[in-house]
């Protein structure tokens, strides 16, 4: 399966990891990222300002896609949401997709809807699949809690996003437990992060950030999994800067690098130490907690999980 | 024409140190700092010692070869362009070394140089063809092929045709040396080897068979004999100082075809090619073609010092700042690839782009008043950026466009109007940087304060008026039944202990004023800018009402109204 890999503005500067480890995790199972340098802005950053603004760039870049006859992988949820949100903008307003075709002619493009738009989890869990990830698996964690916060626009609205089940979903469950790590029910896993007021009102932005970051602390979350870039940023670096002064740091670990570690792929490769909130503490820890990957008995885990709560 | 190019270098070296003078003492400055120019030339010497002295001379080396000779980063990203570029610069530079500094030069870096003899004669042709055709890829690219929305400002033009000028009129002044009787009869009298006229007639008319000579005593069909027989006295006389001249193949080709028409302009054609060279030299240091001087140290720097790291003192940040600006070229290379590339069909605002951004930045840095509208329209191109840095990572000449453009930005934020665009999530990676906190604080609150000043507030009115059911462009709020789920569920209401207060009005009130067509109090209540968008609301009601697009629909609506300066 080829793909054109979508990264937006944020990770290639800001979390490099991100890509580098979804990329690592992809090749194991033959899928194919392209990179294309032609892709801009998704049009998120501008939403606040001018909705219509906002709409085209996602249409620009989805018709680059059709050009090359590539469907696009996502990672980020606001690129992913913004890009579903202009292909249904576009399906019922034939007048603005005409409207923006005359403008995309211009640099020999069109926009017909072709191309898929697929979430990185989406790629995982719908074409490769759980069964053929946990064939891949060199290791099971052992005792791994992780507060998987899916990020606001990956699973809202859901008629535009089309993503999951958006009040009981159900794939970052099934793709974390496959690595033998627990996914948490916690308070703020369907909830906003903050990032989204962030530099317009920080005080909101932090508040939100905080709330996250104590319910899965309470939860008993050894890490935090955002899927979402902007989730991603707010944990990873706004939380050092505005997590209240009695808080300890929550660590943490994007999904690719905890698949990651399971399929055997190298440390250094998935970049968890380039997460500014891992320490080497973190790592060893990790690697402590690999087991062989054979599933354990339910039993045995409800038992441990109860020991544990 | 001594006294010519004298006075072109007595304006070129104060030009030069003009320029050079800006690097230290101009600049974009952060408001409230301002280090005088001899700080900020020892901050520069101190920088310079310190690399120096550090293990990164070997980073300098290797930078100045891939880099700065070689064009490395302009190769990655556009071959056609890095063709045009190496084949001007290779060409241009062989050309000075070989021919235009003088023959000492010459002599220096080519042993046994001597103009009419080869491989020189040839060579001189091979350079100046390469300058044309580098020339002609670069002016059909800037007609045809330009970045897109890039546009060509007349200096651009001017570069390319300065440049091709002093090819042009180069090999016009050789053409004209080849077919001139004057130069022929000039040459023959002081090097050659002539016993008689009748042997100087074999000569001139074995010149003109075969070396492109026009001349005025013999004429076509040449007597074979005559010819035979210059050859002989060429081969004695000429041939040991001079090639044939077939072998400048660019001139002679075009002396056979236009000779007659130039055979007596030769020193026309030198006066003309000396005049637009010592022009050239003049004009160097007050176009783009300094970049010459600013690219060379701009791309060391940048191989040093990369850009994701804060600069050492606000001295050492202005210095590259004032390099960078003096090293664009305004390639388009930037804008190619801007994230926000498509926001320009949105807003039709060239500052948009960063190559312009770059160009009038130049202005400002330089000290050139420029137009409060002009500036306003600057500070939104500058704001409606994605702080994705791939300008910073592209720009061939290495600029830090990203410490340029955060700078001026808060430069501009702080003396300008208010920016409405700063209530975009393109604040988002400014927050999350924490440079400028308190410059970005200081930007909102004025936004902030003329947000209040633009709409009425529910408290301001004494009654409230029922009208017909608002328009926003997404009428979905009609099918409220008031059931406050939305209020209920929102996270940032329950934030507060009174929300209503920090609010001013809660998400099932917006709704509510828009079903009695108030339009105004909801655009005017800071619940739209605390929305958090993360559509629980909307997800969560049960009617449809598609709450969280409203309010972004209200958010468009109240900036808007911002900017034009109008109420709702």
């Amino acid at each position: 399966m080829k793909l054109a890999f979508f990264q937006g503005c944020n990770i290639p500067i800001r979390i490099e990891q991100y890509a580098l480890s979804a990329q690592a995790v992809l090749e194991k199972f033959a899928v194919e990222l392209v990179e294309v340098p032609e892709f801009t802005c998704c049009g998120y950053p501008v939403r606040n300002v001018d909705e219509k603004a906002y709409v085209l760039p996602s249409v620009r870049n989805m018709a680059i896609a059709e050009k090359k006859g590539l469907d696009i992988m996502v990672i980020c949820n606001c690129c992913f949401a913004s890009l579903q949100k202009a292909k249904s903008v576009l399906y019922r307003d034939p007048g603005l997709k005409d409207e923006i075709n005359a403008l995309l002619a211009e640099e020999d493009l069109h926009y017909e809807g072709d191309a898929n738009v697929k979430h990185f989890l989406s790629v995982l869990h719908e074409d490769i699949g759980i069964e053929a990830i946990k064939k891949q698996l060199v290791h099971r964690y052992t005792d791994l809690n992780l507060s998987v916060i899916h990020g606001c626009h990956v699973l809202r609205p859901r008629e535009i996003t089309g993503f999951d089940d958006s009040f009981v979903p159900q794939i970052t469950d099934a793709l974390v437990n496959a690595t033998g790590a627990v996914s948490l029910d916690w308070q703020g896993k369907l909830e906003c992060c903050g990032a989204a007021l962030a530099g317009l009102n920080d005080e909101l932005a932090g508040s939100l950030l905080n709330e996250k970051v104590a319910g899965a602390l309470r939860a008993g979350a050894d890490y935090i999994t955002p899927i979402c870039s902007y989730c991603h940023l707010q944990f990873d670096t706004a939380q050092q800067t505005m997590r209240s002064a009695d808080s300890p740091l929550l660590p943490v670990l994007l999904y690719p690098q905890v698949l990651g570690l399971v399929l055997g792929i190298d440390e250094k490769l998935l970049g968890i130490d380039r997460n500014s909130t891992i320490a080497g503490e973190h790592l060893s820890a990790l690697r402590s907690l690999l087991g062989p990957p054979v599933e354990e008995k339910k039993k045995k885990r409800k038992k441990a999980a109860a020991a544990k709560s | 024409m001594k006294i010519l190019f004298g006075i072109a270098f007595i304006i070129f070296l104060v030009g030069l140190f003009l320029r050079i003078y800006e690097w230290f003492g101009k600049g974009i400055r952060h408001p409230g700092e301002a280090p005088p120019p001899f700080e900020r030339f020892t901050a520069a010497g101190k920088g310079l010692i310190t690399t120096l002295l550090s293990g990164k001379i070997f980073q300098v080396v290797t930078t100045f070869f891939t880099d700065v000779l070689f064009q490395k980063r302009l190769l990655s990203k556009n071959i056609m362009r890095w063709v045009a570029h190496t084949l001007i610069f290779s060409g241009f530079i062989l050309l000075l070394f070989m021919h235009g500094l003088g023959s000492g030069v010459s002599e220096f870096f080519f042993s046994g140089y001597y103009s009419t003899l080869q491989p020189y004669l040839s060579l001189r042709n091979l350079f100046a063809l390469m300058v044309l055709v580098g020339i002609c890829i670069a002016a059909y690219r800037r007609l045809r092929d330009k970045p897109r929305r890039v546009k060509s400002l007349s200096g651009d033009w001017a570069a390319l045709f300065f440049v091709g000028a002093i090819i042009i009129s180069g090999i016009l002044l050789e053409s004209s040396k080849i077919s001139s009787p004057s130069e022929f009869a000039r040459m023959v009298e002081e090097y050659g080897d002539v016993a008689d006229e009748e042997e100087t007639l074999a000569l001139e008319t074995y010149w003109a068979a075969e070396h492109g000579l026009v001349s005025g005593r013999v004429a076509r069909p040449y007597n074979s004999d005559l010819v035979e027989q210059g050859r002989e006295i060429s081969s004695y006389s000429c041939a040991e100082c001079h090639a044939p001249t077939s072998g400048a193949f660019v001139s002679y080709s075009l002396a056979a075809v236009i000779g007659p028409l130039i055979s007596a302009g030769s020193s026309f054609f030198l006066y003309l090619h000396l005049l637009i060279c010592a022009a050239f030299l003049a004009w160097l240091p007050f176009s783009k073609m300094f970049h010459v001087v600013a690219v060379p140290i701009s791309l060391l720097m940048n191989g040093v010092l990369g850009f994701k790291e804060p600069a050492q003192s606000g001295a050492s940040a202005l210095n590259r700042q004032m390099i960078g600006l003096s090293a664009c070229t305004h390639c388009g290379s930037c804008s190619e690839l801007c994230s926000s590339l498509t926001f320009y069909e949105s807003f039709q605002n060239d500052f948009i782009l960063p190559s312009e951004k770059v160009q009038l930045l130049k202005k400002i840095a330089g000290g050139t008043s420029v137009a409060q509208e002009t500036l306003q329209h600057l500070q939104k191109g500058l704001y409606i950026c994605t702080s994705c840095d791939r300008c910073s990572t592209v720009c061939p000449s290495g600029i830090n466009l990203r410490e340029l453009f955060t700078t001026s930005r808060y430069h501009l934020l702080a003396t300008g109007s208010p920016e409405p665009a700063i209530l975009s999530h393109f604040s988002f990676p400014l927050a999350l940087a924490q440079n400028f906190i308190d410059d970005h604080k200081k930007a909102l609150k004025k936004v902030e304060q003329l947000f209040k000043e633009s709409f009425k507030k529910l408290s301001d009115m004494t009654t409230l008026t029922l009208a017909r059911p608002a328009d926003v462009g997404n009428n979905s709020y009609q099918s409220c039944y008031s059931c406050q789920r939305c209020t209920n569920i929102c996270p940032v209401v329950r934030l507060y202990d009174r929300p209503q207060e920090a609010l001013d009005m809660l998400p099932h009130q917006i709704i509510f004023s828009l079903g009695i067509g108030n339009k105004e109090i909801a655009t005017g209540s800071r619940m739209i800018w605390s929305c958090s968008t993360c559509y629980l609301c909307q997800e969560h009601c049960p009617n449809g009402v598609e709450l969280t697009d409203i309010f972004y629909s209200l958010k468009n609506g109240a900036i808007r109204t911002m900017e034009t300066g109008g109420n709702a």
